[in-house]
């Protein structure tokens, strides 16, 4: 049998003893790592204690810096909780802050203490929304005249690249009067039952905008910005609407600098 | 590594954090450099763009707080690497990380987490050491962290570990004067004697915060969310006493206050490093 050196039997013990302390910061057994330090007249316990609060304070005040209105909708202790869950089952992979919470949204949809809400994973997709076009630079638009270099017969197959702090969200409820209601300290009723929206967010000046679109307007833009290449993104639209203008569609894309970048697709296929 | 600028000697500088933005930029206060996150300017954000901005009338230093040198994992290199970006946009006059590990197993724990301090993790952290400045091509400044636990199976000091990465590494040394006075509490050290313990010529910046004693154990807590309290103070004239003067930063990330208190640090931080430059060349 191979015995292994000192070296990797050393590294493995770091290893095995940050797996250890990893699993006491994140709410789990903490008897191994325990073991393993110096009470130094205090309770062992205690000491990893001070890195698990500290990991579940900052992790959760950035949780609930990204999704407000979720910690409003909940009330604080059970969004504590919630993110204590979250935190646990989901801990950060990216070390930019900036970028945890992407899947806040669907953990919240199968959890099952906020069923109840079913409106809820819906308002969190929109607060991520409206987190990335706050924090996300736009860049320069092209002109509308970019496209006069594309020979006409190619002009089915253009895939468009969009401002990077654009998303499109769908949902069965009224999320973005959801949202506004509760901008205000006192939240007035919204009617659940005004049904849902289809809305475009983006960055805006210096700020976050959002609007809701028509259905063939959604599909369109919804298709183009998934990568998909103009004549698929028609057929979409025209599903919703027969009458939808493509043409005018294209002008109001560049119009509102929406368009960043695009491409002839090589792979033709609608 | 890159031949680079220098900031004055005992030049008072701050953390930049986004609800000063506004104000710094448009009153531009005197001040040696501004101190970042480096984490937190590495997606193409509008806070990106705003710190470049203020790149143009001062000095910028990157503060990495997640490469993890000391995980018994390999390093992050897509996370090396968009440092690596952030380095060549910014032209940071100092580039500085921490001795810990913060990320194992994929997850990343934000936090600065102690390990043993042994000759196999001495080996491991400089190996690490070398291969962050050979990837980001700059020499890394490693900060002493503030610690709340001791492993038993440590067989040296803290300061003596630190001293060694930077003997067989290259690299220099961010005190943080407020971490040595909180872990001398914790620990019942003498804080003067870590400081002894550190070479003097490779201390290339020193850090000041607040923090809090802990309501239900015997145990200070650096939160930086407070003015630097004053047997800190104490502690940073005897490290200019050592050291002379080296580049000062106020970290303040919790309960933010106003930025001129900030500055105010900022300027204390500057008179005292004045007076010892004046003791030194009198």
């Amino acid at each position: 049998m191979r015995k292994s050196s000192p070296m990797s039997t050393d590294m493995s013990t770091l290893l095995e003893l940050q797996m250890q302390l990893r699993r006491a910061v994140l709410g789990g057994d903490a008897a191994a790592i325990v073991a393993a330090i110096h009470g130094d007249g205090l309770d062992p316990a205690a000491r990893v204690g001070i890195y698990r609060n500290h990991a579940f304070a900052t992790l959760g005040a950035s949780l609930q810096g990204t999704f407000p209105v979720i910690c409003r909708l909940v009330e604080k202790r059970f969004f504590a909780y919630v993110a204590h869950e979250y935190l646990r089952e989901h801990p950060p992979h990216s070390r930019c802050l900036v970028e945890y919470g992407a899947d806040f949204a669907n953990f919240l949809a199968d959890f099952e203490p906020s069923k109840a809400l079913p409106y809820l994973a819906d308002v969190a997709r929109f607060e991520w929304a409206l987190n990335i076009a706050a924090s996300m630079r736009d860049t320069a638009p092209l002109p509308p005249r970019a496209l006069a270099e594309v020979p006409a017969n190619e002009a089915a197959y253009v895939a468009f690249r969009l401002q990077p702090s654009l998303s499109y969200l769908t949902s069965p409820w009224p999320i973005d009067a959801i949202w506004q209601a509760n901008q205000e300290n006192e939240v007035s009723p919204v009617d659940l039952a005004s049904g849902g929206a289809r809305l475009e967010i983006r960055r805006a000046d210096d700020g976050v905008a959002w609007r809701r679109l028509d259905a063939a307007s959604f599909a369109f833009r919804t298709a183009l910005a998934d990568g998909l290449v103009l004549a698929a993104a028609m057929a979409g639209a025209t599903l919703q609407d027969p009458a939808f203008d493509v043409t005018a569609a294209v002008q109001h894309l560049f119009a509102e600098e929406l368009v960043v970048a695009f491409c002839l697709s090589s792979e033709r296929l609608i | 590594m890159t031949a680079h600028r220098s900031i004055p000697g005992g030049s008072g500088g701050v953390g930049l954090r986004p609800p000063h933005f506004a104000e710094i930029a448009a009153t531009r206060p005197k001040l040696g450099f501004l101190e970042v996150h480096a984490e937190n300017y590495m997606a193409e954000t509008v806070a990106l763009d705003r710190l470049l901005e203020l790149r143009r009338d001062y000095e910028v230093s990157l503060h990495g707080v997640a490469l993890s040198l000391g995980s018994a994992e390999q390093l992050d290199r897509s996370h090396l690497g968009r440092f690596k970006t952030l380095i060549g946009r910014v032209e940071p006059v100092l580039v500085s990380e921490h001795l810990a590990w913060s990320a194992i197993g994929g997850a990343y724990l934000n936090d600065l987490l102690p390990f043993p301090y042994t000759e196999e993790s001495l080996g491991l952290f400089c190996r690490h050491v070398e291969e962050a400045q050979e990837a980001l091509g700059r020499r890394l400044l490693i900060e002493n962290p503030s610690s709340y636990l001791r492993y038993h199976h440590s067989s040296m000091p803290e300061a003596e570990f630190l001293t060694e990465v930077a003997r067989r590494t290259g690299c220099g040394i961010l005190c943080d004067v407020n971490n040595i006075y909180v872990s001398a509490r914790n620990f019942g050290f003498d804080p003067i004697a870590y400081l002894d313990a550190l070479p003097i010529r490779v201390i290339g910046e020193i850090h000041l915060a607040g923090h809090h004693a802990a309501e239900d154990v015997d145990i200070l807590i650096d939160d930086h969310g407070s003015r630097v309290a004053k047997p800190v103070w104490d502690l940073h004239a005897a490290a200019l006493r050592r050291f002379g003067p080296v580049p000062t930063l106020i970290e303040w990330d919790t309960n933010l206050p106003a930025l001129e208190i900030l500055l105010d640090e900022a300027r204390h931080a500057q008179e005292l490093a004045d007076v010892h430059r004046y003791v030194d060349t009198a």
